[in-house]
């Protein structure tokens, strides 16, 4: 297959700075932390601040600086996102990038969009299947299945889409779409750093600032993790049925029981509550059921600690029942469960 | 005891015959072994091996009931699960007639709870497919009596030819990159070992169950039902149709099952009178129409729920039954080809995929070719081994060639007698 080599210009790094010839352009500059403190280079800083506060705010990354500037303000700006060690401000970040990338990509030439592709490793090319518009391209399963992990629209499902002899078949839009979703998962594994490095003191103040301004965004309680306290009138559809179904004693499967227990312990009820909640029907069955929800908890066998499945799991395996409103908005019972939360008075129950 | 000690003999003799060969999977140093020991009864995990010799010598050493290898492959397949290093698998799907209702399970397979305190006496009972748990106690042992019938085998086959089909043509696999075997019970396994999906992920892998079982399939077209919605003829599916992929499957199965209909069968699945007599006698002209021309709303009496029922037939006929929980587990065990199955003595059998029709597991999976045993069977009904058929028998002595006796007697129908 014949394929058009694009050159990446300055102007196309300034949109796209993710790309892997930024690398070398910022080796061409040849920037230090340290240096970014001082006065040549606060410009930098004060656009990569502006990147993470715009993100925050509305989810966008602010006006395009000069070449220059704006370029190693990306980098710059992942630093920062690092020294902030706040999980939502790194996904938001994430996402805020990711988006605008997507706007610039609709935009795209054929050409230019497979280059961006193919700098992600993509198996890309236009179509040449007869009987499929000519304007669609053509990415292999694998790329497709990667980046459709959290695309919640049943649009997005393998089975609803044209999948010919392992090629997926899709607009330029959709390619945009997911290309979008390649972005943010990039940027999500750089921000992942699992040892950050000493950051210098302006650039902790900084990041101080950027976390004082989340949780005034979002409020405490959702960037700490899950309350304490389990609020049953916030249970998703599917757990509701499937806590009737325990506390009746009513036959349940092991997907059903494994979601059900690690849906309780994740939101905070202790493994001895939870095992209280199913109505055994011998003691034989309680020993059973205490064993298990302990090995799900992590204190018994494996040690690892296990999160209830998410939704399209649920669907494939059945579980999902009775879904509502709320549940087209998201893509995990714990999900739901903290929205849902939100949208209660504060009434709570200790179950 | 004294069968088992007979059974696990000719299990012995069969892994030390000089002849004996281990058919090596792909990358075969990188997968984990696990055995399931004939005597004890244990399941012995994370063993890996450098070679098929290797591994040889340590099944003749322990004479296994049961050999397993991961579908994974790991930098480290001996180490614990959470340092092994886990760096991709295989995409394996799992046919199997204990999953499948079949017409013949409820003939031929029991299943009794084994809960010493169920609330039956004597523990719960019932014919068909094992429940997860005990219906009456929630008990998950069960004592189970199962079968593997003619029946059993082409209902898993034609699964496997639906799925094979989606593999090929839509998945696009090649046959060299698709292994079918006999599963050494009553089933097909197929694994595929392709580069590119050997990294994919459990979530990646269930879209890919989701599309094999139509799990979320939209059937409609939706730029065509919106603006039949605004023309308010809402009444009207517009079904999307064409020549790729589940499209293709619905057209096909669509058209088949319209020029094949019979009015009983029409009205079975929930067609009105009136609409299965239009559509009987209209077939040809019907299918023109609606199918091939996409004029779903020009037959009069023929509206959504006739046309729904009618799809949602075909697509549950077009879904391979496979065993989801099988294929999105990226760690599974799966038996090892050319071993031994404990329920059957049977092998699990590679086969070419184009053989699928031809091969017959009662023939083709016989280990044990030599020599006779007498027994005492307490039932079983008949059945072909070899080409040679054998029963039905109840409460009979006969002298039966080793690889039925193993059969029966690890089916828990008969025993050895000296
Ligand atoms: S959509 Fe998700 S949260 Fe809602 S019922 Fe289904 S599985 Fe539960
Ligand atoms: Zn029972
Ligand atoms: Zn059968």
């Amino acid at each position: 297959m014949l394929q058009e080599t694009v050159k990446f210009t300055p102007t196309d790094l300034a949109k796209y700075p993710f790309l892997k010839d930024t690398a070398a352009y910022m080796k061409r500059l040849g920037l230090e932390i340290e240096e970014l403190t001082s006065p040549e280079l606060a410009q930098i800083l004060t656009r990569a601040q502006e990147r993470l506060e715009q993100a925050l705010l509305f989810v966008y990354t602010g006006q395009k600086a000069a070449g220059d500037i704006e370029i190693p303000s990306f980098p710059v700006a992942i630093m920062l996102a690092i020294a902030t060690k706040t999980s939502f401000i790194k996904k938001r970040y994430a996402l805020a990038e990711a988006k605008q990338a997507y706007l610039e990509f609709q935009g795209e030439t054929a050409e230019r969009l497979m280059a961006i592709a193919r700098d992600f490793d993509w198996n890309i090319a236009l179509n040449t299947e007869s009987g499929i518009p000519l304007d669609y391209f053509s990415v292999s399963l694998a790329d497709y299945l990667r980046n459709i992990t959290h695309l919640r629209d049943e649009k997005w499902k393998l089975i609803n889409r044209l999948l010919v002899r392992g090629r997926v078949f899709l607009k330029q839009q959709d390619v945009a779409r997911l290309l979008q979703e390649d972005v943010q998962r990039r940027i999500d594994i750089r921000l992942d750093a699992k040892e950050a490095p000493e950051f210098p003191g302006p650039i902790t103040a900084i990041a101080d600032k950027l976390v004082e301004m989340a949780k005034e965004k979002i409020g405490e309680q959702e960037m700490e993790g899950f309350p304490k306290v389990v609020s049953q009138s916030a249970f998703p559809p599917c757990i509701a049925v499937l806590y009737d179904a325990a506390t009746h004693g009513k036959h349940m499967g092991h997907v059903e029981r494994f979601t059900f227990t690690s849906f309780l312990l994740t939101i905070g009820m202790p493994p001895e509550k939870v095992a209280e909640t199913f109505k055994t029907s011998s003691d034989y069955n309680a020993r059973l059921t205490r064993y298990q929800v302990e090995h799900i908890a992590g204190s018994k066998g494996s040690g690892t600690k296990y999160t209830p499945p998410s939704c399209s799991t649920l669907q494939t395996h059945g579980v999902c029942t009775n879904s509502d409103e709320l549940c087209r908005r998201v893509h995990h019972p714990l999900n739901y469960y903290l929205r849902k939360q939100k949208l209660q008075p504060s009434v709570q129950t200790n179950a | 005891m004294f069968s088992r000690d007979w059974v696990y003999e000719n299990f012995r003799a069969y892994y030390r015959s000089p002849r004996y060969e281990f058919p090596s999977p792909q990358s075969f140093s990188q997968r984990e072994y696990a055995f399931l020991l004939f005597k004890e009864r244990a399941m012995v995990r994370h063993k890996s091996f450098h070679s098929s010799a290797a591994l040889v010598s340590s099944l003749r050493e322990r004479i296994p009931s049961d050999v397993y290898h991961s579908c994974a492959y790991y930098e480290n397949p001996d180490a614990d699960m959470d340092k092994k290093g886990w760096s991709g698998a295989d995409l394996v799907f799992d046919i199997d007639a204990d999953h499948i209702p079949t017409s013949c399970n409820k003939l031929h397979d029991e299943w009794k709870c084994g809960n010493p305190a169920c609330l039956v006496a004597g523990g719960m009972s019932g014919r068909g497919i094992t429940p997860e748990e005990c219906p009456a106690c929630g008990g998950v042992k069960f004592e189970t009596k199962t079968w593997a019938c003619e029946e059993c085998i082409d209902t898993t086959r034609t699964e496997t030819r639906k799925l094979l089909d989606m593999l090929t043509n839509d998945f696009g696999f090649s046959e060299h990159e698709i292994h079918t075997y006999f599963s050494g019970h009553r089933g097909y396994h197929i694994h595929v070992e392709n580069n590119s999906v050997r990294s994919l992920d459990t979530m990646a892998r269930k879209e890919i169950v989701d599309y094999v079982c139509g799990i979320g399939l939209d059937m409609f077209d939706k730029k065509r039902r919106d603006s039949a919605k605004q023309k308010r003829k809402t009444s009207t599916p517009v079904f999307a149709l064409g020549d790729y992929g589940w499209k293709r499957r619905l057209k096909n199965g669509m058209r088949t099952y319209i020029l094949n209909s019979a009015k009983e069968g029409l009205i079975e699945l929930g067609v009105s009178k009136k609409g299965a007599d239009v559509l009987f006698k209209n077939k040809q002209a019907i299918v023109n129409r609606c199918i091939e021309e996409g004029r779903w709303d020009t037959v009069k009496g023929v509206g959504f729920e006739t046309w729904m029922r009618i799809a949602e037939h075909v697509k549950d006929q077009e879904i391979a039954q496979i065993d989801t929980v099988v294929t999105s587990d990226i760690h599974r065990l799966i038996r090892a080809n050319g071993t031994l199955h404990g329920k059957t003595g049977l092998l699990k059998a590679e086969f070419p995929v184009k053989d699928l029709d031809t091969f017959d597991p009662f023939v083709g999976a016989v280990a044990f070719k030599e020599g006779t045993a007498h027994v005492l069977v307490s039932d079983a009904p008949e059945f072909k081994l070899s080409g040679e058929t054998f029963g039905p028998y109840k409460n009979q002595r006969v002298e039966l060639p080793t690889a039925a006796a193993v059969l029966l007697i690890l089916k828990g129908r008969a025993e050895v007698q000296n």
